[in-house]
């Protein structure tokens, strides 16, 4: 397939190479403005100059899409899909506080490093981190790296990066913005910059409420419970000299969800009631050095606290049900050194640590790791922008386990002003987390323990000190202490891009190999109340291989539209080898019976789609101040449960149908200082409670525009 | 010369299924069968017998009148902690069809009473969700029945609950296939 794919691709730029020689006089990218891009070297490059495959999306994009969600604008990116975690699913029906995560190149969303500004947010629950604790009002842009970025950003970073860069201070400028949505959804935000002489700042808070959503009227409590978040993000930068600058970042966000669902209480159905708490405190201080203009220091310190509280008691009754608490520190100083030579050679260098400290009531006790990190990248730039070659490597050294080397190397080549090609190859890797080594966790509901594999020769000897194994279990085997190795990943990436005037193609394809896989595995013997004890080893192969369009075109000077499309394959590599050799078996749906699994009839790894699409249509009238959105994306089917006994997605009633989503936006400047804008978000109200409860239905929105920028000094 | 061949071939293999079909009737029990067993680890189990496919009284759990028992997910054969007979279990991966011999060798026993012959947690794939037991496809259980002298073949087909009133389920339904090998051969 892969041959087939780079065949095509190829055969394509060898015929549009000689359809460029043509028209090698027009010029296409000198003269427009460009779009900047810090995430895939962590220095300031020219969009048009990456060697990796990247998506910048602007903030106008992002005010055109009138949507408050970071989920919604991701999800509308070539590649990237927005998935439930299986932990959610799994628990079918219960609440959990984990929620959708970005799907990239096939990979789980706890694969993606996901940075703010930069540093890294943290508060992962399952690996999923909860997209709504970014409010989109003040971000400038979004970049995203595709492909393995250890090599820069270290652990996570396996799938890509995602790096949400919000505003600087600038000019003054006051901005307010109102938005009321369907399901009593409400927002406010209010932001201000100015800046004095040497001195900026830029405030930012945001307020925003929902009544929640209920997609199963028959199940006691809502889908999704109503909840508030506030966001506060105030930065201050100050010019010490002309070499020398302080920026300092401080963020706060504070979240209150309601928790009201059913269960089942001394034999009977019994409602609880309660409240989630969430805290997410940052402090960013950077002091930049600017030895002289072609080489700087960073001197930087990042402090993050992050809380999630979570209760439920008997409703009319005074007893306290279920109580979670979950509360993550890190400490993370850090010195960037850059240095540029001849405009033919940029370096990048730097060194770091992690402290990193974990309290939660499912782990066993307080629990820290600390790393030290080192990384150094070189860019060369030949024959006048040309060709650029990059290598990097990263050393990472946990105090748990062995140093961790990811390199990387790129290269990019511009035959002239349309085309560029790009190739890169690296190392990611992905340490284990707190809870694959300290999660001490007994489900009640659904009755099974599981145990992190650093305290699992603990917990087994307790429960069986307290009698609490079955009698005459086996605990031995488990008291050897076998420690968790990182996953690690080789990825590469092949892409064409080709613009020239009214259009902007680019192409891709990309593998990535998967090993050390950190899953779940069942313990051979239960607790005497018959309940499956579970823990955490390194097993699964894997592989994702794919390609992606992405075709911009700017067919009038009104409208502009877009297309993209990815193709994925996302298999385990042991489950292949087991069909391979007639040793994976399915249940016939009628008879019951057994029979060998063809290898055709394998999909793949739950949760991927084979196909995505993604149709935008931007229609503007800057004269009279109007503007519309249109988007279309496309889910193809994908691998969901599994219902002939084999635990693999192979037959069409293990499926999630695919299915479209339709948004809506459109604008009105009404003046100056204000404009008006209006919006659908899943037209065509498309629900699936039972498979993705996370897609609410159909949502009418408006928003109200304040813009105060125009009394300048 | 090559007709006389074809010829005498034709009258080895005529003369070959005479004497099978004289020497063993028709040998093996074979046949889909439907058992209630407890949904609690705390009750008696159910007790099963394959040659005659029969459901034996838990009375008779002292002696060799069955082969293999049930209790919730637990198997259970007629051997040492298990029994007083001589039944041992292998559980292969594999089809039924595709399974036409019992090897002679290999047998698990009930060696201790932690220890059984079939693994508890081996053989189904328990979803939290539905909270269904769902046997897993591919496993076939291979029987050396009480009396140590014959062979069974077994697939588990389904696990469902029976039909319950209140909160908690108490029976489930085991489902399974099976063929009996009654001449004393490892053949089914």
């Amino acid at each position: 397939m892969l041959q087939k794919i780079s065949f095509i691709i190829f055969s394509f730029i060898i015929c549009s190479n000689s359809l460029v020689a043509q028209m090698m006089n027009q010029d296409t990218l000198s003269g427009k403005s460009e779009d900047v891009f810090i995430t895939a070297t962590r220095s300031e490059r020219k969009f048009s100059n990456l060697a990796v495959s990247a998506i910048v999306v602007n903030k106008k994009s992002i005010q055109q899409t009138g949507s408050l969600k970071l989920q919604n604008i991701l999800q509308e990116q070539t590649g990237i899909s927005i998935v439930n975690s299986n932990l959610a699913t799994s628990l079918a029906g219960y609440p959990n506080p984990f929620g959708q995560g970005v799907q990239m190149l096939g990979l789980d969303p706890a694969y993606t490093a996901i940075l703010l500004d930069g540093e890294p947010l943290v508060g992962r629950n399952a690996g999923i981190l909860k997209l709504g604790r970014i409010a989109t009002g003040n971000i400038q842009q979004i970049e995203i790296v595709k492909g393995p970025s250890s090599s820069l950003y270290g652990s996570e970073a396996m799938a890509g990066v995602i790096n949400i860069i919000t505003a600087k201070p600038t000019a003054q400028n006051i901005d307010v913005q109102l938005h009321a949505a369907t399901n009593n959804t409400f927002a406010q935000t209010v932001s201000y910059a100015n800046r004095f002489i040497k001195t900026g700042v830029q405030f930012f808070i945001n307020r925003y409420s929902t009544g929640g959503y209920d997609l199963d009227k028959n199940i006691y409590g809502k889908t999704v419970d109503p909840y508030r978040d506030w966001t506060m993000h105030a930065k201050i930068t100050h010019d010490f000299s002309a070499k020398t600058q302080l920026l300092l970042s401080l963020r706060n966000v504070d979240s209150k969800q309601t928790n009201d669902y059913q269960i089942t209480w001394q034999f009977q159905p019994a409602i609880v009631k309660g409240f989630t708490e969430e805290k997410d405190r940052s402090i960013f201080a950077q002091l930049r050095y600017n030895r002289s203009a072609n080489s700087r220091i960073y001197f930087r310190t990042f402090f993050n606290n992050y809380s999630n509280k979570s209760f439920v008691n008997l409703e009319n009754q005074d007893v306290r049900f279920d109580e979670t608490s979950f509360n993550q520190t890190i400490l993370k100083p850090e010195i960037q050194f850059e240095h540029s030579h001849n405009s033919n050679s940029k370096y990048v260098a730097g060194v770091g640590a992690y402290f990193e400290t974990i309290d939660a009531s499912r782990y066993a006790g307080k629990q820290s790791v600390n790393t030290i990190y080192a990384f150094t990248q070189n860019e060369w730039n030949f024959y006048q922008d040309k060709l650029t070659f990059i290598t990097g490597i990263r050393l990472d050294k946990r105090t748990d386990f062995d140093l961790n080397v990811s390199p990387r190397i790129a290269a990019a080549f511009k035959p002239n002003r349309f085309w560029k090609i790009t190739a890169s190859a690296g190392w990611g890797f992905k340490a284990p987390d707190f809870r694959h080594m300290y999660l001490s966790f007994y489900n009640a509901q659904i009755g099974y323990s599981l145990i992190g594999c650093n305290v699992l020769a603990n917990e087994l000897q307790n429960m069986q000190q307290q009698g609490a194994l079955q009698a005459g279990a086996n605990i031995n085997p488990f008291l050897v202490s076998k420690t968790l190795m990182p996953e690690k990943s080789f990825g590469t990436h092949i892409g064409t891009k080709y613009s020239k005037g009214k259009i902007n193609i680019e192409a891709g394809i990309f593998r990535n190999d998967i090993n050390n896989l950190i899953d779940v595995y069942l313990l051979p013997f239960k607790k005497t109340n018959n309940s499956n004890i579970y823990s955490y080893q390194n097993i699964n192969r894997i592989f994702t291989q794919g390609a992606d369009v992405d075709v911009k075109y700017q067919l009038f000077n009104s409208i502009a539209i877009s297309a993209g499309y990815q193709y994925l394959e996302a298999k385990d590599k042991d489950i292949l080898s087991q069909i391979e050799s007639g040793k994976m078996y399915k249940r016939d749906p009628i008879t019951y019976q057994s029979s060998v699994v063809k290898k055709a009839d394998y999909f793949g790894i739950n949760n991927r789609s084979k196909h995505t699409i993604n149709t935008k249509i931007l229609w503007t009238n800057e004269a009279k101040g109007w503007n519309a959105f249109v988007r279309f994306v496309y889910r193809g089917k994908f691998g969901f449960t599994d219902v002939n006994g084999n635990n693999i997605a192979d037959d069409q009633r293990e499926l999630v149908h695919g299915f479209w989503m339709t948004n809506i936006a459109a604008s009105k400047n009404i003046n100056q200082k204000i404009s008006l804008q209006v919006g659908v978000e899943n037209l065509m109200d498309y629900t699936n409670a039972a498979q993705l409860p996370n897609i609410s239905g159909r949502i009418f929105f408006v928003n109200l525009n304040f813009s105060f920028n125009h009394f300048n000094h | 010369m090559k007709r006389f061949i074809l010829f005498s071939l034709v009258g080895i293999v005529a003369l070959a299924s005479c004497t099978k079909d004289s020497a063993t009737p028709v040998t093996i029990i074979s046949g889909t069968k439907t058992i209630s067993v407890p949904f609690s680890s705390a009750t008696a189990f159910t007790l099963f017998r394959f040659s005659d496919s029969t459901v034996v009284a838990n009375t008779d759990s002292a002696s060799n009148k069955w082969d293999f028992g049930l209790r919730f997910t637990t198997f259970i054969v007629n051997s040492y902690a298990g029994g007083p007979g001589s039944a041992g279990a292998i559980l292969n991966n594999g089809t039924f069809d595709a399974t036409p011999t019992a090897p002679t060798t290999g047998y698990a026993y009930d060696t201790t009473a932690t220890q059984r012959a079939i693994k508890d947690g081996s053989w189904y794939d328990y979803n939290g969700a539905t909270r269904t037991f769902a046997p897993k496809a591919g496993k076939v259980f291979l029987f050396k029945t009480a009396d140590g002298a014959h062979y069974a073949k077994m697939e588990l087909l389904s696990v469902d609950y029976a039909p319950f009133v209140g909160m908690y389920p108490t029976t489930l339904l085991y489902k399974f296939r099976y063929a009996y090998q009654a001449n004393g051969t490892t053949t089914f």
